[in-house]
């Protein structure tokens, strides 16, 4: 089973490595975002000299000490799901081309060539998170940038849990785009719901902005939304958890929950897709 | 597994089909029972214009569709009942081709290789064989969106062949490519065979196909076999060979003249041609010259057809075989341009 795995593993990286074009553009957006977006929208310089200014501030960012760092975490959540929408595209050429026809004549297990896609486009969205985190970090300490400071130490266990985290909501949106590449016969479908879904997914969570001035009805979705629980684990491990109604094992929890029914989705839509007519 | 009649295995066909259906929803009979074996080793043609039920069929042998009624056995295993196993046995080539061609050749036969459990460092000296069987040698390294049609063609012929199959399937493997393509193609699928000791089910909708390649056939259509048996045998079921005879317009009717020039067995007309049906024309032809000489008649021309596939067809089913969309079968063979529509469904 392991040579079926790393036999489709290794013809997804070599069509991705031979598009060079295609990862810089990947991996330049939300590097644009933080360069630009990040480093010109300054929250702090707005309130910050207005007496008890700070304390607000803080409260509003739920304990970033500026509206960076704030952003820089949320920054996962973004590219999380920017990575994660073309995931089902490959599926669906693969569909059209005959290749998924020839693979499924063959006798590998339909989990293994499930398998096989969800981890590699899993790692191509964890690859640009990590990037993300590397730069967002360094960026605090080049004089002139604003960079994602962390208040307060993070062990081993810090560092495991936003691992995790990380893993987590990229397995989670990697499955639900996957779903809809073995759902959908042609691009323009595919795109058409990913473009419908793709915004909502982001405006109802907290990854850009503040979400103490929402509606409480927006702030009930909010709290569920999977980019929020993932985002919630990396800034309590950060930030401290003064702010934080649960601790970071809840959220984790949270996160799992929804990865384990996307994953659920995806599946049985593949098996339906992979399936003998 | 197919049970013979006192309930045995019967091992020796590689392929047996026993009223094979398939019926899609609502009521679209692709296939409407068809039966056949094909014996080891052989080159067997299955035959039929599109949209007969040739790719339905491929379809349900080779375990991609789920046949609705009968049974079939591939290497003597069930292929509804055990799928996988089957899958180990087969090669498939299908109409279009199904190589990445972001890859190059040796590392779309390494994938294939791979897909049947087979290390890259396994299959390696196999590969360079089929390689250098299919003269890829030399673009083995390349991308295979830069092989011309011809070698993408020969790819899926190595792809396939990489776990060593003991069934090969071809779905229309010549489709789209020009007569000498095709023909240089046939030459490999012979050696192939000839080397690898391996049966081959080919479906095809070229007559001259069937006629240079294959060692027996099945002819269906509209979802029927209406005929199987060799090339010659089914021939012979035609009555030999044909004489048209073009005589002026203006002429007396010299059918029955025809018909009493011995050795003959049929005469018909159409206008001023008439067709004169003969186990052999040879000898023949200069008596019926001669006849119509008597009868006051001049010959302007004389052709003789020997019997042939689309001949079979015209005779089983009253109409002229239709190659895409060609009704002379013999006009296909000219133009390249053929669309690549799936034919079957």
């Amino acid at each position: 089973m392991l040579v079926e795995l790393t036999a489709l593993i290794r013809r997804e990286y070599l069509r991705w490595i031979r598009a060079p074009m295609w990862i810089v553009a990947g991996l330049m957006t939300p590097i644009l975002y933080l360069l630009l977006f990040g480093q010109a929208f300054n929250l702090g310089a707005l309130v910050g000299n207005v007496p008890g200014g700070p304390v607000v501030l803080s409260r509003a960012l739920w304990g970033a000490p500026d509206y960076f760092s704030y952003f820089a975490v949320g920054m996962v959540g973004l590219v999380a799901v920017t990575s994660a929408l073309f995931a089902g595209t490959g599926v669906i050429f693969d569909k059209q081309l005959g290749i998924m026809q020839r693979t499924i004549a063959t006798p590998v297990r339909r989990s293994t060539i499930f398998a096989s896609i969800l981890i590699f486009r899993g790692f191509l969205v964890v690859l640009p998170i990590f990037i993300v985190l590397g730069l967002a970090l360094t960026f605090a300490h080049i004089p002139g940038l604003v960079g994602l400071t962390v208040t307060q130490p993070v062990g081993a266990d810090g560092v495991a849990e936003v691992v995790l985290a990380i893993f987590i909501l990229a397995i989670a949106f990697t499955s639900l785009f996957l779903a809809f590449g073995f759902l959908f016969a042609r691009v323009e479908s595919y795109f058409g719901v990913v473009n419908l879904l793709n915004l909502p997914i982001l405006f109802t969570s907290n990854a850009l902005y503040p979400v103490g001035t929402e509606p409480a009805w927006l702030q009930n979705i909010t709290a569920y939304n999977p980019i929020s629980l993932a985002v919630d684990v990396m800034r309590e491990t950060f930030f401290g958890t003064t702010y934080y109604p649960h601790p970071v094992l809840v959220y984790l929890l949270g996160l799992l929950a929804w990865a384990a029914a996307l994953v659920a989705v995806a599946l049985l839509l593949a098996a339906r897709a992979l399936a003998t007519k | 597994m197919l049970r013979s009649p006192t309930g045995e295995a019967t091992l020796t066909d590689a392929i047996q089909v026993e009223d094979l259906e398939k019926t899609y929803p609502p009521a679209v009979r692709a296939v409407q029972g068809v039966s056949f074996a094909v014996h080891p080793g052989e080159i067997f043609g299955f035959l039929g214009p599109n949209g007969a039920g040739k790719t339905t069929t491929v379809s349900m042998l080779t375990t991609l569709l789920r046949p609705t009624k009968g049974r079939a056995a591939v290497a003597g295993l069930d292929v509804a009942e055990q799928p996988a196993e089957v899958r180990r046995e087969i090669g498939l080539v299908f109409q279009d081709s199904t190589a990445d061609g972001e890859l190059t050749g040796r590392e779309n036969m390494i994938l294939a290789g791979g897909l049947f459990g087979m290390r890259p460092s396994e299959c390696r000296g196999r590969i360079d064989e089929l390689l250098g069987r299919m003269d890829l040698t030399e673009a083995a390294d390349r991308r295979v969106k830069g092989y011309s049609g011809g070698m993408k063609r020969r790819l899926e012929l190595a792809v396939a062949m990489v776990h060593t199959p003991k069934i090969l399937f071809l779905d229309e493997p010549t489709i789209g490519l020009d007569p000498q393509g095709r023909a240089g193609f046939w030459r490999y699928i012979k050696e192939l065979r000839q080397e690898q000791q391996v049966t081959i089910f080919m479906t095809t909708h070229y007559l001259d196909e069937v006629e240079n390649l294959c060692d027996r056939i099945a002819i269906i259509d509209h979802g029927r076999i209406i005929a199987s048996g060799t090339n010659d045998s089914l021939k012979e079921r035609v009555g030999g060979d044909l004489v048209e005879l073009r005589v002026p317009a203006d002429g007396a009717d010299l059918t029955e003249t025809l018909g009493s020039v011995p050795g003959v067995r049929e005469v018909s007309r159409e206008a001023n041609i008439y067709r004169v049906k003969c186990p052999r024309a040879e000898g023949l032809v200069s008596a019926l010259v001669k006849a119509c000489d008597l009868a006051g008649v001049t010959v302007e021309g004389v052709t003789v057809q020997r019997p042939s596939i689309d001949r079979v067809f015209l005779e089983l089913t009253g109409k002229a075989y239709r190659e895409e969309g060609y009704d002379d079968g013999r006009a296909a063979q000219a133009s390249v341009f053929h669309t690549r529509g799936r034919g079957g469904r």
